[in-house]
């Protein structure tokens, strides 16, 4: 009898506990909570320059500038800003502005900041940058206006400043790299709670923001790397708005009532680096054009991308400096491919070798095999060499490539700075042609960037970095552009909530808003 | 018995030097990680600073030895990406592998020995055969389809269980937070459990019926019948007894593999564990969190060895060590 009490009450308490473990509960709605596909790196907001960690931080840190939704610059920390002569520039400075933890926004700040670009791991991802700057100093003694000056004339140093947060200099002087990396202290619209790193960033609303707290009071973000776990996220509703739709699984989430999609072209774009060495075949500009007509880029946006594509004629995207809507591909004419060939002086075709990555970019090592069966049809035998980033990106360092995929977009929103690292004939010791995988060369080029940066005024410097654009892609073939990818984004629907994609991919909250 | 775990010990230094080498001589082919930390524009001389601040423009060997030195005295340096000690990266993020790996194991090992028991009481009722045939779906299916096809049914389907994450949790002591103590830590926690202990159920099932159906027809176990002794202390006190030997062991062992490769079940639910924590730095060429991790796991796995050579000798005071 003992017995069957007992065994009576363990099973009560069985079902007892699966019943409250199956009931899952909302609490009323005043948090979004983003789901993303890399998980934020570090909150030292210089220790990564990669848009995954700049655009979480951004919700904690401000710039002197900032940018909206379609990539606009705008005033953030600096209320206006102007280029005063080619090496100097002047910001006012936002008044009354209160780091997180008390402490005033001033000046120094700003200066700390630039100096701080400048040293290297563990602190700052932003050498490059940082190794511009020469000074920060006040106008005329006011300390609400200052001066920055470069070493050289940089044209796109403004384009840049939404990504260089401010930080405080006192909090920041005093803690080690090690807690600034863990507890970040900005003037940003959010204030850090807690991260734990691989399962979430929480952050709640500041209060005290110059613009007006922020509409959603606290916000979540939480990294889900495999791409099926990310769709049950969103499926059920754990999340609210998913950043990366898996392109294998777009379907199943485009068809979930639950859910809406919605996408658009990334600023990112995929494309082919071609050696023009005299002596290799493809120095020729005859072969160059019969590679880029014998590529079938609908199909592969069809077959390979599943559609989540959109075909590109140039490197930049369209908010960029430099971006020129009247550049056109080449038409897909595998008939003249071949004709171009016989001309250039191979009939039968050649052989090439093609270096590309495997893990980087949206279905890479597809996209290689589907160059070299297209390829293959104008008589160009393709020898495929793809290979993790870890391994591709230092051979891509020593510039010896034939034929290679790359993805690129320029964080500062410049084609010349682009063009610098990517087409610049390789120049070790002034950092030209850094990520020239094939050492590209073409003098003319050249002198047109270096022409294009002596100009002040941007909308003249803008027509300059056109023209270099459409010499590059039209007559010189520099590269064959294939596609930019798509961004894409799940929101779970009758929550009331209102989102915008960025054209930076970045998630910032204070943007986004829920409906009571 | 002593002098063989000071020997043992002893053992083991060698293998966590050899690990650690081993680690180190890999790194030389996992891709430069001054690319990324000079950042996208950085040129080269700039990249050459960053190499010089890392260290990394010394010869092989006087890294190595660095690293040694500086790992004698708990110094693991800073992660490359995080820009935090390594040990407090790793050490906050193994609470969650812990917990994980520890329900995973009393789940396959209650249930594998419970099962195992009952289906070797009438190995040939339709009962016995639906347990048998299911442990060989827990031995063949690979973890990361059960992970998919448990989100699948349990989360997204039947919406009872959340599909990833640890949920809830509580701050215990110091870095460790639980979840344990709270039923959403615990709703959490039941999907993952299964997926990283299905194959540990299955082998531990089996081995435990095969176990039971040689003990009972051992003469000591007819002996035992024939004494009048009841179903339960025959079963349990001699039969079971004697099975679990072999079954501790191949327990004790897998408990250190559960700890240490957990890294599929904890990328697909995206447990906050070590696991993950490994996955994130190779992808990202990180390498001082690797080499510690890898040598914490097999610091790990070492000393759950040692123990169950102690345990051994516990339960079946036959065997000894001299």
């Amino acid at each position: 009898m003992k017995r069957l009490a007992l065994l009576a009450a363990g099973g009560l308490l069985i079902i007892g506990l699966v019943g409250i473990l199956s009931i899952s509960g909302f609490a009323a709605k005043d948090t979004i909570i983003v789901a993303v596909g890399a998980p934020p790196q570090t909150m030292n907001p210089h220790g990564s320059d990669s848009d995954c960690n700049l655009g979480v931080v951004a919700n904690i840190f401000e710039g002197l500038l900032q940018r909206d939704t379609s990539g606009t610059l705008l005033p953030a920390l600096a209320t206006s800003w102007e280029r005063v002569n080619e090496l100097t520039w002047r910001f006012h400075l936002r008044q009354g502005v209160k780091f997180h933890n008390g402490n005033d926004f001033t000046w120094e700040d700003v200066k700390y900041t630039m100096e701080r670009l400048r040293i290297p791991y563990p602190v700052s991802e932003f050498l490059a940058f940082g190794g511009l700057i020469v000074s920060v100093e006040t106008v005329d003694g006011d300390p609400w206006i200052i001066d920055i000056v470069t070493t050289t004339p940089t044209s796109y140093f403004d384009q840049n400043l939404h990504q260089v947060f401010i930080m405080d200099k006192e909090s920041t002087e005093s803690r080690s790299i090690g807690e600034i990396g863990e507890y970040p202290i900005g003037t940003g619209p959010y204030k850090f709670v807690e991260w734990i790193k691989g399962s979430y960033l929480k952050l709640e609303a500041n209060e005290d923001y110059w613009d007006g707290p922020p509409s959603v009071k606290y916000a979540e973000l939480r990294p889900v790397t495999e791409p099926s776990t990310r769709v049950a996220a969103i499926a059920t509703g754990e999340v609210d708005v998913l950043q990366d739709i898996p392109v294998e699984l777009f379907d199943t989430v485009a068809k979930n009532a639950n859910l809406e999609v919605v996408t658009r072209p990334a600023r990112r774009s995929i494309w082919l680096g071609l050696r023009n060495e005299p002596g290799f075949p493809t120095s020729d500009i005859r072969v160059r054009k019969a590679m880029y007509m014998a590529i079938n880029e609908d199909e592969i946006i069809e077959k390979v991308m599943f559609g989540h594509a959109f075909p590109c004629a140039q490197i930049p995207d369209p908010p960029t400096v430099g971006y020129d809507a009247g550049i056109e591909r080449l038409p897909y004419d595998p008939e003249m491919a071949k004709q171009l060939l016989a001309e250039a002086g191979y009939p039968d075709g050649f052989k090439i070798k093609f270096t590309g990555p495997n893990d980087r970019y949206v279905r890479d090592e597809q996209i290689a095999q589907a160059l070299a069966s297209q390829l293959a049809k104008v008589g160009i035998e393709v020898e495929l060499d793809t290979k993790p980033k870890a391994v591709y990106f230092p051979e891509m360092d020593e510039h010896g490539l034939d034929f290679y995929l790359l993805g690129w977009f320029d964080g500062s929103y410049d084609f010349g700075r682009s063009f610098t690292k990517l087409l610049h004939s390789v120049d070790a010791e002034a950092g030209f042609g850094g990520l020239n995988g094939s050492s590209y060369k073409s003098i003319a080029l050249d002198r047109l960037l270096e022409a294009s940066a002596e100009i002040v005024d941007p909308a003249l410097r803008g027509e300059a970095l056109r023209l270099l654009n459409k010499v590059a892609m039209q007559e010189k073939i520099a590269i064959i552009p294939l596609h930019y990818q798509e961004d894409s984004y799940a929101i779970y629907k009758g929550r009331g909530i209102s989102f915008t994609p960025r054209s930076d991919t970045w998630i910032v909250f204070k943007e986004m808003s829920i409906k009571k | 018995m002593f002098a063989y775990i000071v020997r043992r010990i002893a053992q083991s230094f060698i293998v966590l030097l050899a690990v650690s080498l081993i680690c180190f001589a890999i790194f030389q082919f996992m891709g430069d990680p001054v690319l990324t930390l000079a950042g996208r524009y950085a040129t080269q001389e700039q990249q050459e600073m960053v190499r010089r601040s890392l260290g990394l423009d010394k010869p092989f060997y006087t890294q190595y030895l660095a690293f040694l030195g500086n790992a004698a005295h708990g110094d693991f340096g800073l992660s490359y990406v995080t820009q935090v000690p390594v040990l407090r990266l790793i050490f906050e993020r193994l609470p969650a592998s812990i917990e994980l790996a520890v329900t995973a194991m009393f789940l396959s090992l209650f249930l594998g020995i419970a099962l195992g028991v009952v289906s070797s009481l009438k190995p040939h009722s339709p009962g016995s055969r639906v347990i048998m045939t299911g442990s060989l779906f827990g031995i063949s299916l690979p973890t990361f389809l059960v992970g998919i096809l448990l989100i699948l049914i349990f989360a997204v389907l039947l919406r009872v269980l959340p599909p990833f994450g640890r949920g809830r949790v509580v701050k215990v002591v110091g870095n460790w937070r639980t979840g344990f103590l709270t039923i959403d830590g615990l709703r959490h926690l039941i999907l993952p459990a299964l997926t990283l202990g299905m194959y540990q159920l299955a082998v531990l099932l089996r081995l435990t019926r095969g176990g039971m159906l040689e003990a009972l027809q051992e003469d000591y176990t007819r002996t035992a019948w024939a004494k009048g002794l009841s179903q339960r202390i025959v079963m349990f006190k001699h039969a079971l007894r004697n099975v679990l030997i072999p079954v501790v062991t191949i327990a004790g062992l897998q408990m250190g593999e559960l700890i240490a490769f957990s890294i599929v079940t904890e990328s697909i639910f995206q447990w906050p564990g070590s696991g993950n924590l490994l996955l994130t730095s190779i992808y990202e060429t990180d390498h001082p969190v690797i080499v510690a991790y890898v040598m914490i796991t097999a610091l790990i796995v070492l000393t759950i060895n040692i123990f169950i050579d102690i345990l051994y000798g516990i339960l079946n005071p036959k065997i000894s060590y001299d």
